[in-house]
């Protein structure tokens, strides 16, 4: 039976029982969800006694299943205000699955102002004063070094960094990854929300943990197979992922006339080759050292999107260097070198705050005067400035909608206060959708995922036309709330998008590890109830469909080169999320 | 679009870039036409194998292979790896529909 634990910061305890029923059969997202939906007053401040954190490994973390390592976080969003789901790679998820615990729910503030480190092992939990060196100010980088000397190179961590600590809107969890460095569940402030119970980290510590229980082994190992080879097979893994990076979108985006640029004032820059996946691979090749091209960011990832960013001498950087981050830094924000947006990313990670919303608030800081345009030293200062709780830094990891206010714009590109990421919704009208309608505010991860009827929709969508995009954007949130559920990395989809085969692969997986007989038809039903209940949540919170609504200066300011605005009429954006 | 009179201005995306940076020594570069040419006639001229090609772009919108390419265009070659929901989003998926050019899922040594 799995355990399912809770701590109680306000009397510093915990309690560890069996599942409760309701939950036993989900995991990921479908369990933080509802979870959330349950047990959170929606309309408590996110920051205040009654929010409460939970962390869940997927259902099919700790197996051999490739690329099942990802880790789910729940919570009210600071930033947002509405439920949030935020997830990430790293060790954390494998190793609580191994150890049995289905979720850790943190609750509760402490008196005073000391921060704690919880520490979860298999004989028990225990809440300790952290160190005094991993704090006020130690970044995220040193932060996991001191824990390492301290408890042991083995353990897992998640961390809240300086920008946590100072609960700010952007600040992310950083989940120690397997060599030190670190993952993020990025979007939605959850590590102000960690910040404010004080908890500076979480370390796991698998030490006698064994394998997780598989009702049909050789049923398994069948399906992981056919799922593996799926991956493999598909150019977007052999070709695309692995070589380049998710940052292989720029060019893509740029040549579409959908890349955002200049807070959202152009689809298209100059400049897209100092930046693109293709000179990042050029470079890391050139430069040697310590760069590698492929890296995966848990264990048994076979796509190795990830990538480790060396300097002129070859010394790391940064790793997981993404193409929303490198969009938002190097085109929103016109920063020209790849090397200066590396130092910024290695110094977000470093501080702990989601990339695309500070890169996107960043953006919008400039338009407002605050930065000059395209100024890589002085991003990097204001973001370091952070560690020190600095009054522009504090702006900037307010999040765009604050940096939006504090600079009297009209142009702030939020859905629900969140920054929209990297794909333009008036050249890219699917994901617009998306942008609008989810509960989770501007979230590109929020319609990853091809469900069974997608391709029949895909045959006729025209990026810059209205037909098909309702049906494509329900179907995507559909299948992606379904699958963060599984532990599974959304990247996972680029491959199986062709092949049914790999799709059903995926299913047999989690019949074969549970002994039960999911259908796609009931993977699609998962999918709904988990958007139900966020759905729920976010209207107990006080949100309508008013709010489900793009930046209004979309409508009227058409975007260079295909000159379009945003003209989905409120009527056809309320039919995303009927189903 | 500035007039550039005859020339393509080109581009090559994923492992195309270095191939066409190298056979043509910068990225963008320019290719005179004298008349309309199909993509895939194009793109044999410039020495590009047709499994290295998912989609062209022309002036910023995605078109299949066949499609005519006229004198002072801006082309973008694609090949396949781009991410699957982009695949659709952007439209790949819709215009390789029927066309015996498509691209579903092609390895080396299948193709």
């Amino acid at each position: 039976m799995m355990k399912f634990i809770r701590v109680d910061m306000t009397t510093l305890s915990s309690t560890t029982t069996d599942v409760p029923e309701k939950y036993a059969g989900l995991g990921g997202r479908a369990l933080t969800s509802n979870f959330v939906n349950d047990e959170v007053k929606a309309s408590c401040h996110p920051l205040g006694r009654n929010n409460k954190l939970i962390i869940a490994p997927g259902l099919l973390s700790g197996t051999s299943a490739p690329n099942s390592g990802r880790i789910s976080v729940g919570a009210k969003s600071p930033l947002t205000g509405t439920i949030k789901e935020s997830n990430s790679g790293g060790s954390s998820s494998q190793m609580l699955a191994k150890m049995g615990i289905k979720a850790l729910v943190i609750e509760g503030m402490p008196k005073g102002d000391k921060f704690y480190i919880i520490k979860v092992a298999m004989d028990g939990v225990t809440i300790e004063e952290a160190p005094e060196k991993i704090l006020n100010g130690c970044g995220n980088y040193d932060a996991i070094k001191i824990l390492n000397e301290k408890y042991g190179d083995h353990v897992g961590m998640a961390l809240a960094g300086p920008a946590g600590e100072y609960r700010m809107p952007s600040a992310n969890i950083s989940f120690k990854d397997p060599d030190g460095n670190m993952r993020s569940a990025g979007r939605g402030g959850l590590g102000a929300v960690l910040g404010s119970k004080k908890v500076k980290g979480i370390v796991i510590d698998p030490t006698g943990a064994g394998n997780v229980p598989i009702a049909d082994p050789e049923a398994f190992q069948a399906a992981s197979k056919v799922f593996a080879k799926a991956l493999l097979d598909h150019p977007v893994a052999g070709q695309g992922l692995a070589a380049y990076g998710t940052d292989v979108l720029v060019n893509i985006l740029n040549e579409a006339g959908g890349l955002p640029a200049h807070n959202f004032t152009a689809g298209r820059i100059d400049h897209n080759d100092n930046i693109s996946g293709e000179t990042m691979n050029a470079t890391i090749s050139e430069r040697g050292g310590e760069g590698k091209v492929s890296h995966g960011c848990h264990k048994g990832c076979i796509i190795r999107c990830s990538q480790w960013y060396a300097d002129k001498q070859g010394k790391y950087i940064t790793s997981g260097f993404e193409y929303e981050t490198i969009w938002g830094l190097g085109a929103d924000a016109g920063i020209k070198s790849l090397d200066a947006i590396a130092y910024i990313d290695r110094a977000m990670d470093d501080v702990g705050v989601d990339s695309i919303e500070t890169a996107v608030a960043v953006a919008t800081a400039m338009e407002g005067g605050l930065i000059p345009w395209g100024d890589g030293e002085a991003v990097l200062k204001i973001v370091k400035g952070i560690a020190k709780g600095e009054p522009l830094s504090r702006i900037i990891a307010g999040g765009t909608a604050i940096v939006g206010k504090v600079c009297g714009l009209y142009r702030v590109p939020v859905v629900k206060d969140q920054g929209i990421p990297a794909y333009d919704p008036r050249a890219v009208k699917g994901i617009g959708l998306t942008y609008a309608t989810t509960t989770m505010g501007a979230d590109h991860t929020a319609g990853y995922c091809i469900s069974g009827n997608i391709l029949k929709v895909g045959a006729d969508l025209d990026p810059l036309k209205k037909d098909g995009q309702i049906e494509y954007a329900r179907a995507m949130q559909i299948g992606t709330a379904a699958v963060d559920s599984t532990g599974m990395c959304l990247f996972v989809y680029f491959g199986i998008a062709d092949n049914p085969a790999g799709y059903q692969a995926l299913i047999d997986m989690i019949n074969a590890q549970y002994g039960i007989s999911l259908t796609s038809a009931d993977v699609d039903e998962l999918g709904k109830s988990v958007l139900k209940v966020e759905l729920e949540f976010n209207r107990k919170a006080g949100f309508t469909n008013l709010d489900d609504r793009l930046p209004e200066f979309m409508e009227y300011e058409p975007i260079a080169p295909h000159n379009v605005v945003w003209d989905f009429t409120p009527e056809e954006i309320d039919e995303v999320m009927k189903f | 679009m500035a007039d550039r009179g005859k020339q393509l201005e080109i581009r090559g995306f994923l492992q195309l870039d270095s191939f066409l940076r190298k056979r043509y020594g910068s990225m963008p570069f320019y290719y005179e036409i004298n008349e309309p040419i199909s993509g895939l006639a194009l793109s044999q001229e410039l020495g590009i194998e047709r499994k290295d090609i998912e989609v062209i772009f022309i002036n910023g919108f995605v078109y299949e292979l066949e499609h005519m390419i006229e004198p002072g265009d801006r082309i973008a070659f694609l090949p396949p790896g781009c991410p699957g929901p982009y695949r659709i989003a952007l439209g790949f998926y819709s215009k390789n529909q029927g066309n015996e050019s498509n691209f579903k899922i092609q390895k080396d040594e299948e193709s």
